[in-house]
């Protein structure tokens, strides 16, 4: 049976049961129909694809979702007369050639759908613009005819359900209310100090007493912060091939922080969007930054950049749609929008002001993806300045010393040297600065010694090798110097080859005695020099290499020496230089060093420098000049050096700690803009490397300008601005519905994502304009809308569905009743937690890994990643924290969130699946983790020094569900306990196995048999259905 | 979801309430009430979408064998003969086209062919024969049973987004995987096990392999019921299967019978059709506990079959064993299993790795075939085999006549399918002598996707589930056809 023949029955049905499919078409045949809420959908939904916005797949040239093109005067539609509209009689043809939606698209209308196009036409067909786009105004509540109302939210709702022939429920008891209140507003469910002073509250205004306590917990704003952070994707990896890590907390901490403080949501999302484009940002400003940056990211080798960065602004582009206009924009990222007005122009357009991101768009595979910034403590950051600060002085100090010095170009050359200048690196002590590698070893205390007391000895098999490099004081070759070490080689175990090998920035200088096994350098040139046989056994050798032979030319700097031996036992003793002529003169002299740097066209000099020595000196201009005078005094001349020197010490020394300092601070990711904005082309079929028109920063044509001003500059900042007119039709309602749904389980308009033409029509239009123009009205202040809500009498009804409110209203829309759910992913772990007295009760930090299975990170994890093994955290502080803190690796979350429907965060998620399934059965069962919360729940219980098992019970379920138990619970569960009681004295094994489980051992005073049973019947209770839902 | 849907879910809420309202006990619900009425309580689907299938499918269910990090088709199936000639020549500019390349070769200054080192043999497959390399010999002995596409091709380029647009019709995160659509249009035919399963395998080529993302069987979109179930190696093959140590099954059932009489009681009391289902998901997770441990129980297989999956196949988790579990998974109903088998990525040292991994796939995906077919189920099971992309005819890195590299080729290779109305002994589509491009028939990514659909009995373009205002379809928003030219 095709899908559209299987229509008919259905809707026979339908009208023959009466029963509705939902509350947005009235079918009662008096109503009038509404066209934003029956026809629009109705041709969204069936005709747009082919008849919409999107003019490439335009068929015929007509289209359904303008005024003009429906009502002007082509007779598509008669105003009053369906039998004159073509649009109708279209829909009704037998003529198949004729029949729209054509039979072979798999689209068709169902009878009543017809119906009510034919009633529209035929009452006048009033056109409108899609209602979301229209701004919301300020509605008129309903005149109050009840005693149940307690605010405006509950007159629309029971003008609502008084059309619809249905009666609020009565309100929850107190312990319902408490319950749900404090899982609400804190995600937690209340203390025994919260629910009693609530509950010993005798006086008018408890309730909202109690409310106000809970809004001003600090608990309040992790539970907000976690609803926020599925918008904006918010993850500990980059979620992308390697899936590292990324260090992102502090934004998730300035979340918390910011809906703990009640910024207004004005500026929470202004800074968030914005924050770098603010006057004088601070820090905390730049760390909100991290909104627009927390999309998934990628390194992987072989990408093609401009591809990544084109996806990473389109996740921007497209997550900023959900989150503040609800509107679905990414479709229109390769063609015109098929249902809302945003055509492909209006998405680059908007594109255009996430594009210029000062940064690499490939992470790289580091934490710290720039641009990002350190978020340290107060005194961490003024440590850092205090460095930054001397650090600074000394450098100053030196150019002002430079820019002083009082040179003189000596009259003569230096005079000669009287004697030859040793310098000696290994004699009887190693080099104290630089790397030593290998591991050393003095000639035994009997041993020969060439010089001093000791000498050195290495026995080999094979190549072998040790070295000193990076030494402080590097050897400044003259000309003619002689490069020596001594050797006495062993005659009972002769080497068969010896090398010595010097470093001036590489390792290409080597001489080698004996045989030739050591396959380093290309023989017979300087990075290979055959010296000769081996010198003599069984004594002291001195082995001389000139330096220049080896490649050594004056000038340059040795840095290390490598002693290598092939086989064998060599000492080695006195490693050293030595030179018969004076030092290399330049040094003292300007003009003979400008001389030599010219003749070596400015080897060692920086960029700009080497540039002028390159250059006829003739044609230096005397800024040169100077630079290349005080590049001399600062780097080369002796007498300033050595002054000079001691403080690049110091800067030295105090730029380590600052390093240090720095590793031991966090860092966030952040937003930068680039000096001038990126150009934005409409990228044909959304590729990447098809730009075609170039297109200007602006907002979707169908939304008000974002402002005449010329003056203003169009940048986030301006975005964001212009989200919170007065004008815009869609920043408050898509945020008061998201709140909305956050408190009531499902928003206003269902589909909270989009508020587009496919998505619901609002449930209560006029409610969700209220709130939307008093949430605007009000400064946009949260805790007072989210107060606003639970102070209603629609939020504090009972959840008793009976069978006419269920025949009348299955899903609850109308809100007859408290709407029942179960608790999201976190909620269920951290009242577990929190019943059982396990829970760590601190703000922040870096996200904790609480225990999870084996192997769920390596079985897909990339070998190379630095997350692909999972290495559980150890310690109540961290494994006990709660589950906002939980690592999010996001191509492979911890199965606790991911199995209770929390998404993976690769995108923005505005509204969560809630499914019911085995598995997460088989988690709360049997995970240790809700094991281990079972077991303290116990302990607590046991503690309490209660008369007997039924008491114990009882204050065990008051703990859980804060109600006590009726006699029928009790019924099902002490026979039970009893039974287990009896069973794990007999068999103490299982008991002692049950009660090991966990991360945190129980003392071992509790008598196993008994805590074993306890541990059970917690396990029960925490699995009740009353447990993990919302009541 | 569609006004049909949305009633009949309405409907049987409103069936169910009747019935419990009525005082039904729990043991008597959960035995006496029609699945369907169970499952389509809440998003537990049991069933699948009213109206599907659209048709009669040909594939009551389907195994897919997906070579993660795309494997060299020019080595084992797609032969080209004169390359040999053409070693460490330069590949005519005519051929490349200019087509772009991954950053990782195309810095490279020269793209000299690469031949295949192994020998090719024309087996006989019941019609014009069929090229396969000497390192598949039991492929061999399937050829008359498979149809080999030479022509699919693919626009990603890397891996991540090329293995997330094979296994959820996008390149980019977020999407429903091709396991979930499944789930979410036809249900489960075991209600004691997920419908939708995937099994992770150890490999033995190149150790640094490509990650996998959960997101490769994620519901995306779809209610996260339909999610592929990841089968672990070990004592819980489903995650937290296992009752905690020194609780039996015994003391779980009485927990379950109390638990069952609190929950009824909360349903009496509060008349949420959800806590029905959640008696009834507890029930199932209590059956989960006894089948899933006979469902990875090989002992009870014959020696002959053991011996067909060869040698790893007592190792769990290797590809054999794996190939074994999907035959058990399929003979239970079990409507979609996934094996991902990794270490396919052979950039460099080729010769080296290659013919580890096809060890590993050889025998066992032959003998997968085989089984199926003697127990008469390849008439209905759908099987299908393939990697990411394909790799490049031109060397990357060092090129020697022992020794050399392929790089990422996203514009044609090699997979193939079998069973359940697909031609056997074909071999369909062609590349030109380099294997670079398509030159007959070409198969792209969502006609794929679509003929696997159309086996199962759906119309791929008719297959919509509408999330963030779109019809959102595993084939995207073009249309794609499946591709008859292969099926019976």
């Amino acid at each position: 049976m095709s899908a559209r023949n299987l229509f008919l029955p259905i809707c026979f049905i339908l009208i023959c049961t009466g029963i509705k499919t939902g509350f947005a078409a009235p079918q009662s045949t008096n109503t009038t129909v509404d066209f934003s809420r029956d026809i629009r959908p109705i041709l969204s939904n069936t005709c747009f694809k082919c008849h919409g916005p999107d003019a490439n797949t335009r068929e015929a040239d007509f289209r359904l979702d303008t005024r003009e093109d429906v009502l002007g005067g082509n007779h598509s539609v008669v105003p009053g007369d369906s039998a004159a509209s073509v649009l109708f009689q279209r829909l009704i043809s037998n003529d198949p050639d004729e029949l729209m939606p054509p039979p072979e698209s798999g689209r068709s209308l169902a009878p009543e759908e017809i119906e009510l196009i034919r009633k529209w036409i035929d009452q006048g067909a009033e056109w409108g613009n899609h209602w979301s786009l229209v701004p919301p105004k300020t509605v008129e509540v309903p005149a109050r005819t009840n005693p149940w109302s307690r605010n405006e939210i509950d007159d629309f709702v029971f003008n609502r359900l008084a059309t619809s022939m249905l009666k609020p429920s009565a309100e929850a008891d107190r312990h319902t209310l408490a319950r749900r209140l404090s899982l609400d507003l804190t995600g937690l469910p209340p203390s025994d100090e919260e629910l009693n002073a609530f509950l010993d509250d005798l006086k008018p205004g408890a309730y909202e007493r109690y409310v106000d306590r809970l809004l001003a917990s600090p608990r309040y704003g992790e539970h907000m912060a976690r609803f926020w952070l599925d918008v904006v994707r918010y993850g500990d990896t980059h979620g992308l091939h390697l899936d590292n890590y990324r260090e992102h907390w502090p934004y998730r901490d300035w979340i918390i922080r910011a809906f703990n403080e009640n910024k207004p949501f004005d500026q929470f999302a202004t800074e968030q969007l914005a924050g770098d484009l603010l006057p004088n940002p601070t820090r905390d400003q730049l760390v909100a930054t991290g909104f627009n940056r927390s999309h998934v990211t990628t390194a992987e080798g072989g990408s093609i950049k401009e591809e990544v960065r084109v996806r990473n602004v389109v996740d921007r582009t497209s997550t900023f749609g959900t989150v503040f206009l609800g509107m679905t924009l990414g479709c229109a990222q390769c063609h015109d929008h098929k249902f809302d007005p945003i055509s492909q122009k209006d998405f680059y357009s908007l594109y255009a002001y996430f594009n210029s991101l000062d940064g690499d768009p490939m992470d790289g595979n580091v934490k710290d993806h720039p641009p990002s910034i350190m978020v340290g403590t107060p005194e961490q950051h003024q440590q850092l300045e205090s460095y930054e600060k001397e650090i600074g002085d000394l450098k100053k100090s030196i150019d002002e010393l430079v820019t002083n010095w009082n040179y003189v170009e000596p009259d003569d050359p230096p005079a000669v040297n009287p004697e030859p200048a040793e310098e000696i690196w290994i004699d009887d002590n190693l080099p104290t600065s630089g790397i030593v590698h290998g591991a050393w070893k003095t000639t035994p205390a009997d041993g020969p010694v060439h010089r001093g007391t000791v000498s050195y000895v290495h026995t080999a098999s094979g190549n072998q090798q040790y070295f000193v490099q990076n030494t402080e004081r590097p050897w400044q070759v003259n000309d003619q110097d002689e490069l020596f070490a001594h050797v006495f080689l062993d005659p009972q175990n002769p080497p068969r080859e010896i090398m010595l090998q010097w470093n001036d920035g590489n390792w290409d200088h080597r001489a080698i005695w004996g045989e030739n096994l050591i396959e380093w350098g290309a023989k017979n040139t300087p990075a290979r020099l055959f010296m000769g046989p081996l010198p003599k056994l069984g004594q002291w050798v001195r082995l001389s290499v000139p330096a220049a032979e080896v490649g050594l030319l004056p000038g340059s700097r040795i840095n290390g020496v490598a002693l290598t031996q092939y086989d064998g036992t060599v000492h080695w003793d006195t490693v050293g230089k030595i030179s018969h002529l004076p030092p290399f003169p330049a040094n003292r002299s300007l003009v003979d060093w400008q001389e030599e740097t010219i003749s070596k066209k400015g080897k060692d000099l920086p960029n700009d420098l080497k540039a002028v020595v390159n250059k006829a000196q003739e044609s230096w201009t005397p800024a040169e000049s100077k630079r290349l005078k005080d590049y001399f005094i600062q780097r080369i001349y002796p007498d300033s050096r050595s002054v000079i020197e001691p403080k690049e010490a110091q800067i030295k020394a105090l730029e380590k700690q600052r390093d240090e300092l720095k590793k031991q601070i966090p860092t966030t990711l952040i937003f930068k803009e680039t000096a001038t904005p990126k150009d934005a082309f409409i990228l044909t079929r959304g590729a990447y490397d098809q730009p075609g028109e170039k297109v200007e920063r602006s907002v979707p044509r169908a939304f008000p300008p974002i402002s005449s001003d010329t003056k203003i500059k169009h940048d986030r900042l301006a975005l964001a601005n212009w989200l919170f007119t007065n004008q815009h039709p869609l920043t408050a309602r898509v945020t008061v519905n998201r709140f909305w749904q956050q408190v009531f389980g499902t928003g206003i308009v269902e589909t909270s994502e989009d508020l587009g033409a496919q998505g619901t029509f609002p449930t209560h239009p006029d409610l969700l304009d209220f709130l939307a123009v008093d949430f605007r009205d009000h400064g946009w202040n949260i805790k007072r809308l989210m107060k606003q809500m639970v102070m209603s009498a629609t939020y504090r009804q009972q959840s008793v569905t009976t069978p006419d409110s269920f025949e009348k209203d299955p899903k609850n829309e109308l809100l007859a009743r408290g709407r029942r759910y179960r608790l999201d992913a976190e909620v269920i772990r951290d009242q577990a937690l929190a019943v059982s007295g396990l829970l760590i009760e601190s703000i922040g930090g870096p996200s904790v890994k609480p225990p999870q299975p084996d192997g769920l990170w390596f079985v897909v994890g990339y070998s190379g990643s630095n997350t692909v093994r999972f290495k559980k955290d150890v310690g109540a502080d961290k494994v006990h924290r709660r589950s906002l803190y939980t690592f999010w690796k996001r191509t492979a979350p911890a199965p606790q969130m991911n199995i209770l429907d929390a998404p993976s965060r690769e995108t923005c998620t505005v509204r969560r699946e809630r499914t019911n399934t085995p598995l997460q059965a088989l988690m709360l069962m049997n995970d240790p983790q809700f094991i281990e919360a079972a077991r303290f729940l116990a302990q607590r219980t046991i503690d309490r020094e209660l008369a007997d098992d039924e008491a114990r019970l009882r204050w065990m379920f008051y703990q859980c569900l804060k109600r006590s138990p009726n006699l029928s619970e009790i019924e099902a569960l002490l026979p039970t306990h009893r039974k287990w009681n009896e069973r794990f004295h007999k068999e103490i094994e299982n008991a002692k196995q049950l009660i090991q489980i966990g991360e945190q051992p129980s003392p071992e005073s509790y008598d196993p048999a008994e805590l074993a049973a306890w541990t059970m019947t917690a396990n029960l209770i925490l699995n009740m259905d009353e447990f993990i839902s919302k009541n | 979801m569609n006004p049909v849907d949305r009633y009949l879910q309405y409907e049987t809420r409103r069936q169910f309430f009747s019935r419990g309202a009525m005082g039904l006990g729990v043991a008597a619900l959960s035995s006496m009430l029609p699945k369907d009425l169970l499952g389509r309580s809440s998003k537990t689907q049991e069933m699948g979408l009213p109206g599907l299938p659209h048709f009669a499918p040909k594939a009551k269910r389907a195994i897919y064998l997906f070579m993660s990090g795309a494997p060299s088709q020019l080595d084992m199936f797609d032969y080209k003969p004169t390359m040999g000639e053409w070693f460490d020549k330069e590949l005519p500019d005519s051929i490349r086209n200019g087509q772009r390349l991954t950053t990782m070769t195309s810095g490279q200054s020269r793209f000299p062919v690469a031949p295949s080192i192994y020998k090719f043999e024309k087996v006989d497959n019941g019609h014009d024969g069929a090229w396969i390399s000497e390192l598949l010999p039991y492929h061999k002995t399937i050829a008359g049973e498979i149809a080999i596409l030479k022509s699919v091709f693919t626009e990603a380029i890397n891996h991540d987004p090329a293995i997330t647009y094979f296994c959820t019709g996008d390149q980019l995160p977020g999407k429903a995987s091709l396991g979930s659509w499944l789930s979410y249009g036809l249900g489960s035919e075991n209600e004691n096990l997920p419908s939708f399963v995937v099994l992770n395998s150890t490999w033995t080529g190149r150790k640094e392999a490509q990650a996998l993302y959960n997101r490769l069987w994620s519901s995306g979109f779809l209610p996260s019921q339909h999610q592929g179930v990841l089968m672990r190696t070990g004592k819980d093959p489903v995650l937290f299967l296992r009752n905690p140590a020194g609780v039996d099954a015994k003391m779980r059932r009485e927990m379950l019978d109390s638990l069952n009489r609190l929950n009824q009681g909360t349903y009496d009391a509060l008349g949420d059709p959800e806590t029905q289902t959640r008696i009834a998901q507890y029930e199932m997770a209590f059956r989960m506990q006894s089948s899933v441990p006979d469902l990875v129980d090989i002992q009870g297989e014959s020696e002959s079959t053991l011996e067909m999956y060869g040698p790893d196949v007592k190792k769990p988790g290797t590809l054999a064993y794996n190939c074994l579990l999907a035959r058990r998974l399929a003979e239970r109903g079990v409507r979609f299993t996934q094996i991902f088998h990794r270490g396919w990525d052979q950039h460099g040292n080729l010769p080296v790795d290659l013919p580890n991994n096809c060890r590993d796939l050889d025998q066992p995906a032959a003998a997968l075939i085989k089984d199926l077919k003697q127990r008469g189920m390849l008439e209905d099971t759908l099987v299908v085999w393939g990697g990411e992309f394909g790799r490049t005819i031109y060397c990357q890195g060092k090129l020697t006549k022992e020794t050399y590299g392929r790089d990422h080729h996203p514009r044609c290779f090699t997979m193939w399918m079998a069973g359940a109305g697909i031609k056997p002994g074909i071999v369909y589509g062609d590349t030109d002598e380099f294997g670079y491009n398509v030159t007959e028939n070409p198969v792209h990514i969502h006609e794929l996707n679509a003929t696997i659909l159309h086996q199962l009995g759906i119309d791929a373009e008719r297959f919509r589930y509408q999330h963030q205002g779109l019809d959102q379809r595993l084939i995207g928003v073009e249309p794609a056809k499946p591709v008859h030219d292969i099926m019976l």
